[in-house]
Order: C-alpha cells, then structure tokens, then sequence
C-alpha cells in the first residue's frame, strides 16, 4: 500500500477514536476539546512515526548484506 | 484563524480563576463555618496573623487541648498495642460526640488505664517475689536437708544461716559436723538464703568469698523454672544459693553485698516443719495472686476492646477540630470584638457551593447575623488550580514537580499526556517488553480499590500512583516496538513478505554485495531482513537519528506555538511580534530547513551529504552545491534562510526593551505628583508588595540584560536542544543491543544444547536478564530521559513555573497528609 493510502487510514482511525470518545465520554465542551487534543496528539505521534520509517525505507542508499555465518 | 480563537476554553489547559474573598464571621457561627468549608476543601485561608507567635493566637488554648487530646490517643492506640489487640476499624458514621465530652471521657479513660497498668505491674512484681521465695523455699529444702538431722536437736528458733558450699561437699560435712559438734558455735553462725540471676553467680561467690576471707561456705543449685524479670520483661534464668557464714559484721556486709548484685535475700526457717507450712502458704498465696492478676489483665483488655471500637472516630474528630482551630488562628477579630474576618482564595465556579455551605452554618449554629462573603481584589497573583482527575493527576504531579504552572498560563500537561509515554516508547520500542509491562499496568488498574486502600511501601506507591502514565507507556511501546519490528529482538513478517530478496538465484552475491529491493517498501516497520545483517547498524543508526531531529524539532515548534497562545492570552501584542515570530524564524530557518533536508533526500533518494550540506551553509554560503543539490534554486534559497536566521536575532534582542522603555515612559509622563490614596487597613499590607514595581522606577538595564539572557538562550538552545533529541536515537539503539545480546548469547545459545538441564538453566538466566536489566532499568532510564526531554527542552521555549499551588483547607487532604 501506497504512503498516501496509509496516511488516509491514520486519519480515519484519528476521526473514528475522536468520535467514539464524543459518544462514550461526552461531559461538557471543554473536556470533549481536551480529549479531541488528545487524541489528535496521539494520531499525529503515530503517523509521523510511521511515516519516518516509510519513507526512509522507500528509496535505500544500503542494502542488507547478510552475515557469514547464515 | 478565527475559529481557532473562538473555541471555548479547554480543560486543563488553564488554571482554573480564581478570586480573592473575604469572609465575615460572626463568632458564634465560625467555628461551625469553618468546619462546613473544610468539607467543602475549596477554600484558601490566608494567615493573617503570620508575624504572631503560636502562643499570641487567639485560640491556643483550644489548640492545646485538641494536642493534648490527641496525645491520650495516641497513649490508648500503645496501649491496645502492647496488649496486642486488634483494632477492629469501623468507619461509622458521624455521630456527633461534643468535643467538650470527648475530652472528659478520654481523661477518664486514660486515668483509669494507669491505674489498671500500675495495679497489675505492682500485683506482677508481688507475684515474681512469692515465685521466687517459693523457689528458694523449695531448693533451700534441699540444701539444707543433709544437715538437718544433726541440727534437730539444737534450737533453731534463732535465724542462723548455715552455709553449706556443693563443691566442697565432703569437706563441708566435715566442716559442718565440726562445726555443730562444738556446742559453743550456737551463736554467730548463720545463713543467707536468696535468688540471683545466673549470669551473677560466679562473681557473687568471688566477692563473697574476698570479703568474707574465705570463712564462708557457698551452696548454689539453679532454679527449674525461669522468672520473669519485671524490668526487661523477659524471662530470665536464676540460681538458688545458700551463704554460710560466722558473726554479725560478716552478715551486714554479705547483705551489703546481695544488694550491690541485686540479688533477693528471703529468709528460710531451718525446721522442716515449719518450712514446709510456710511453702504452703506461699503457693496458696501465689495461686491467688494469679487469679488476680489475669482477671485484671481480662479487665484491661475488654476495656481497650471497646474503647478501640471508638477509636478511629475519636482520632478523626481530634484532628478536625486541631485543623479547625488552626484555621480559625489564621482569622483577625474585627473592631467590634464580635467578628472573626478571614481572607483567602477560592476558585470561581465555587462561589455557591461556599455560599450555601455558610448559609448552613449560620442555620445550624442559630445565629441572629449572616456570614458576609463578598469578592475583593488583590495585587499578588492568585495560586494555581487545576481540577485533575485519577488519569490526568499523575501527569500533573510530573510537570508540577519540574515547577507549578503561573496563574493562567498554558499547561504543559495537556501534551504531556500524551507525548512523554510516546518518547519514552521510541526509546523502549519492543513490542514483547510492551505486553510485559502492560500486564503491569493492568494488575495495578485491575486492583485499584484495594491497592488504593492499603498503606503500600514508598517503591509500591509511586509505581501505584503512575498507572496510567504505565499503561499509556506500554500501549506505545508496543505500537513503536511493532514498528521497529522487535519482539525480545525478533523480527516477524507480520505485515507481509520483505521487500528484499537475492539478485539471482544462487544468492551467491548476498553477503559481499547484499540483498536486492525488489518490491514496494515493507507496508508497517522496519524491514525484516535488516535484522542480523552486517549492514543493519548503519542503516538503523541512520534512521533514529533522523527521526530523532524530526521530533525534536516537532516538539519545539509546539512549545514555541504554546508561547503564542500563552502570550495571546496575556494581550502582549510586544511578545508576539517580537519574541514568537523571531524565535519561528530562527528555528525553523536553519533546523526547519534541515528537517526538510532530511525528508527530501529520502523521498527522492538522493546521495547528498546533509553534513556537508548544513556546515558549508554557514562557511561558504554562495558556493555551488554541485552534487548535494537535493532541489533546484536550492543554494539561493540557502542564502535567504541563512539572511533571515541572521535578521532574526537582533529582532529578538533590540527591539523590546526600547519599547518598553517607551511605553514606560508614555504611562507616567504626567505623574510628576503622586496620588494620595485612602488608606484601608486590610490593604494596607497590599501596597508593600506593590511597591517592587515602582512607578517611578524603571531599570533599563535589568530588562535589556534579561531580553539578552533570554535570547542568547535561544540560540544557543536551538542548537544544544536539537542535538540533546538524539538520546532517542542513543537509548533506543541501546535498548535493541542489550535485547539482541539476551536473546542470542543466553537464549539461543542454551538452546544450541542438547540437555533439558542447560536449556532450562539459559532460559532462567534469560528471563531474570530481562525482567531486572530491561524492564527494570531500561523503564526507568528511558522515563528518565523523556522526563529531561520535556521538563527542559519542551518546556523552556515557554512554561516559566513561578507559581503556586492551591491548597485549600480540606479535611480529606488532613487524612492523606497525616496518614
């Protein structure tokens, strides 16, 4: 699967869990806001995580060379 | 742009305002006030009587007898101790016993328990004489026995001691039957029977037998039972001895000397007969006493039963009603002696509650006159409050502990939340370490309740106290260690084949040259096949290096957008325009524009030294890049960002403190007089804090030396901050080195054998490696570094921390603290 196409999925996970925590933990505005924050902490965290170990690997300058003894 | 600046307020994000209030109590209904708002714990007393000494307050007295109080407590809580009762706790419910009574019962109570303790020590120490005389009755019985039949005829009614020593026994009969033969030694001889320990005996004996020159005959057999020494209350081993002696001086000196050794002389009559009558009456005297003795003991417990039944209540009620008297000490009277007026601060949203509390009291207390409560203002900054709940306070403690937030100004901890278990988890990343630890964090949330309830070691509480932060840690452990593709160092093809396999067939090219991308990049993580192969370590170093730029310099630019916010709340139009707006620039000029770098030459693959690139930006800025171009017009626009990094730090510097000198000067220009204000006694002490900011007087110096610190700090941070990230990179390759050692040199290597015992024996060592060295160490290492990253590198672009925590007067606060 392509970047974008995963990057389309981080964010619809983002959305999903933002929308689950409005129906489950709704207790006033600005703790929903606290916990929309959160939540997009969280989603932009874990795809810039996954997006420096993409694209570092997208286009390599070294190639795994295997040890002697396999 | 407007929307972001019309959402409502977040939680957390801000303290919660305060206002500065002041109560008016009348006095027949301020105790009772004081102790409904220590319900409540949401208000702030402020001490009003701080230059006095305790012992000028106006309520010391009921504070020491609250003290006292608590001291025949404390004193009862021993005694249930020692008797070795349980406490049976109930937490009834409030039943109102007065104080006034409380005191009288507890000064009977106590006195009647000294009493019962004095009885029973000096019915105990009665007991230990009649065992003991008992003891040298019986043994004495025995010594004397083989002189008896001579001795019959003699009168005996006289108290002589005859000494009869066991080591000398057939010398002694001798001696005795010389001694006895001869008529004349009626008078003179006798003996001294007692009881001494037996540690004793030997010098005993030696002193006796110096003093006495040797005319002295010592008979010693120990005592069958051991006795209870009343002073070290333990049992205590003890002989029987009989002294023989001659003469009345040679008498008063052995007494002399039983006494020195403590030891207790009982007079033993030599007659069988009357021995034997006395022996009699001893036991029944002591089986008496015994009776006695555990019928007070019973007596004494079933008190303490029931008095301990009380006992918690009572303690509870003491200390409320001690806080209450400490509070109500911090209040002045007014000028009609008839009011207390107390200050202090709340927060906003409390101001019903605090009134109908006081609304109560006035009710309850049947008072003619209302509590008066009424808003005032205040020149000092108001304490910081944040309502945090069983996830967010643990998160709270770890910034609070770095410094409390100022009065209004942005929470750190709203990011924290999130972002430190997600460092920590780029240092942690193995997903194998993450189920460990979450199944840590998951007993801990589990048994909540009962862990919550239970008084835990100082290791158990803080581990108890962070369960979320560990549960959140583990969580993203185990998405990074996914990522990272390490489960206790193995790698798994969980997302599908590896993107790399052999050029040809034979593989023969494989370990000079190396494997072939031949497919689309490895969907979730790193590759699988990097993992053993000699080329790994470079390439991975690569990768965590970068990515620990990249986040750095992500975190930055967040504290820095936080200064923003933080400076749009305060309306300091000067310190968006002259200290965010420059401190953006010079970040992300130079470590922007590397960030960018770093991203470009992976998305296009390019060979270009970054290095190389970055450095000579700075040495030779007009020189062609030549083949570390990575785009086109690329040194041009070096050029600029190096002009506007350049621009940027004399608009941090300069600009400010002129302006502000301006604007200084702008506001008093016309004050050349001062205005005379009326005076108010409770604002009176206000102006001496307001005069540190005279209006007079304004040090340019001190500002422009304070705007140059500031700066040189953030440009010389930008540098060291950025490079101080790369212990994400340095913890994590440590983490994986330490994990792949494990596992191959203990684990597969015990595996390697044949024999269960060696097998069994490695994977032993391999789990006690593992539990100690990496989720014991590594966790606290890497909660250590994320800590640092955020407490200085995130936090200094915009916390300042000088503020002060709220501490309302609350009455569960009392039992945490003292508990």
């Amino acid at each position: 699967m392509g970047f974008l196409v995963t990057t389309l999925i981080f964010v619809l996970v983002g959305i999903i869990a933002s929308l689950l925590t409005r129906i489950c933990c709704n207790k006033g505005p600005s703790t929903n806001l606290l916990l929309l924050t959160l939540i997009i902490t969280a989603t932009v965290c874990c795809w810039m995580m996954w997006a420096i170990v993409y694209l570092a690997q997208m286009n390599p300058l070294i190639v795994p060379i295997l040890n002697e003894e396999e | 742009m407007e929307y972001i600046h019309n959402l409502p307020t977040m939680d957390l994000m801000r303290s919660e305002k305060m206002m500065f209030v002041q109560l008016i109590l009348p006095v027949e209904s301020a105790h009772r006030a004081v102790s409904y708002l220590g319900q409540l714990g949401l208000m702030q007393f402020r001490d009003l009587n701080d230059e006095k000494s305790p012992f000028q307050r106006t309520f010391v007295n009921q504070v020491k007898r609250c003290a006292e109080m608590s001291r025949k407590l404390r004193f009862i809580k021993d005694q249930i101790h020692k008797a070795c009762l349980t406490p049976s706790s109930n937490s009834s419910s409030q039943s109102d016993t007065d104080l006034e009574e409380l005191e009288i019962q507890l000064a009977e109570h106590e006195h009647g328990l000294s009493e019962m303790n004095a009885n029973s020590e000096k019915l105990q120490r009665t007991y230990n004489e009649l065992l003991e005389f008992k003891m040298v009755l019986q043994k004495a019985g025995d010594l004397l026995l083989p002189s008896e039949s001579p001795m019959t005829a003699q009168d005996t009614e006289l108290k002589d001691n005859v000494h009869i020593s066991n080591d000398y026994a057939d010398t002694s009969s001798l001696l005795d039957q010389e001694m006895l033969n001869g008529p004349s030694n009626q008078c003179g001889v006798g003996f001294v029977s007692g009881i001494i320990p037996k540690s004793k005996v030997l010098r005993f004996e030696r002193m006796l037998f110096r003093t006495t020159r040797g005319n002295m005959l010592f008979n010693q057999a120990p005592a069958y039972d051991q006795i209870l020494d009343p002073a070290t209350n333990e049992m205590v081993e003890k002989t029987v001895f009989i002294v023989s002696f001659s003469g009345e001086q040679v008498r008063i000196k052995i007494l002399k000397i039983c006494e020195a050794f403590g030891a207790n002389c009982y007079p033993v009559p030599e007659e069988m007969t009357k021995r034997r009558h006395i022996t009699q009456e001893v036991l029944s005297h002591l089986s008496d006493l015994k009776t006695t003795l555990e019928a007070g003991l019973c007596h004494r417990d079933k008190v303490l039963t029931s008095i301990g039944f009380h006992l918690p209540k009572w303690m509870n009620m003491v200390k409320r009603e001690k806080a209450v008297y400490d509070t109500l000490n911090m209040l002045n009277f007014d000028v009609t002696k008839k009011c207390l007026v107390g200050e202090g601060w709340c927060p906003i949203f409390s101001k019903t509650k605090i009134q109908e509390a006081l609304q109560r009291a006035t009710c309850d207390s049947n008072s003619q006159a209302d509590i008066i409560f009424h808003v005032k203002d205040s020149v000092e900054s108001p304490p910081t409050y944040f309502q945090t709940n069983n996830f967010t306070y643990a998160y709270q403690e770890i910034v609070n502990a770095y410094g409390v937030a100022k009065y209004q100004e942005a929470n750190p901890a709203v990011y924290t939340i999130i972002t430190f278990p997600f460092l920590f988890a780029v240092m942690f990343g193995d997903w194998g370490h993450g189920i460990c630890l979450l199944l840590g964090a998951l007993i801990l949330i589990v048994r909540e309740k009962k862990l919550g309830s239970q008084k835990l070691g100082s290791f158990m509480e803080m581990l108890f106290g962070g369960r979320y932060v560990l549960l959140l840690m583990s969580l993203f452990s185990i998405y990074c260690g996914l990522i990272y593709n390490e489960f206790f160092s193995v790698p798994f093809n969980i997302f599908g084949s590896s993107a790399y396999r052999c050029r040809d067939a034979t593989c023969s090219e494989s370990r000079s040259i190396g494997l072939v991308k031949y497919h689309d990049t490895y969907p979730f993580g790193v590759d699988p096949s990097w993992r053993g192969s000699r080329s790994e370590l470079p390439f991975l170093n690569s990768l965590k290096m970068k990515m620990s730029i990249l986040f750095g310099i992500a975190q930055m630019n967040l504290g820095i957008i936080l200064s923003y916010f933080n400076a749009r709340h305060f309306r300091s139009l000067l310190d968006i325009k002259y200290q965010f707006v420059p401190q953006m620039i010079f970040l992300n000029s130079l470590f922007g524009y590397l960030s960018l770098l770093i991203i470009t030459k992976w998305c296009t693959g390019s060979e270009a030294d970054l290095y190389h690139v970055m450095i000579y930006m700075f040495l030779s800025p007009f020189e062609d890049l030549g083949e570390n171009q990575l785009f086109w017009g690329q040194s041009f626009f070096q050029v600029i960002l190096l002009l506007l990094a350049v621009i940027a730090v004399p608009w941090m510097l300069f600009p400010k403190p002129y302006i502000l000198k301006k604007l200084h000067s702008e506001r008093f220009q016309g004050r050349t007089y001062q205005s005379l204000e009326t005076s108010d006694i409770y604002t009176d002490r206000d102006y001496d804090s307001a005069s540190q900011s005279d209006p007079e007087e304004f040090d340019f110096t001190e500002v422009f030396v304070h705007q140059m610190i500031h700066t040189i700090e953030f440009v010389l941070g930008a540098v060291s901050n950025t490079a101080s990230y790369l212990r994400l990179w340095a913890l994590s390759l440590a983490h994986s080195e330490l994990s792949t050692v494990f596992y191959e040199k203990v684990l597969l290597l015990a595996w390697g054998y044949d024999s269960l015992v060696i097998r069994l024996v490695g994977l032993a060592v391999f789990a006690f490696a593992t539990a100690f060295i990496l989720l014991m160490m590594e966790t606290l290492s890497a909660f250590l570094h994320a800590l640092r990253l955020h407490w200085v590198e995130f936090q200094n672009k915009f916390y300042s921390g000088d503020g002060y925590k709220f501490e309302p007067f609350s009455f569960a606060a009392l039992n945490d603290g003292e508990d």
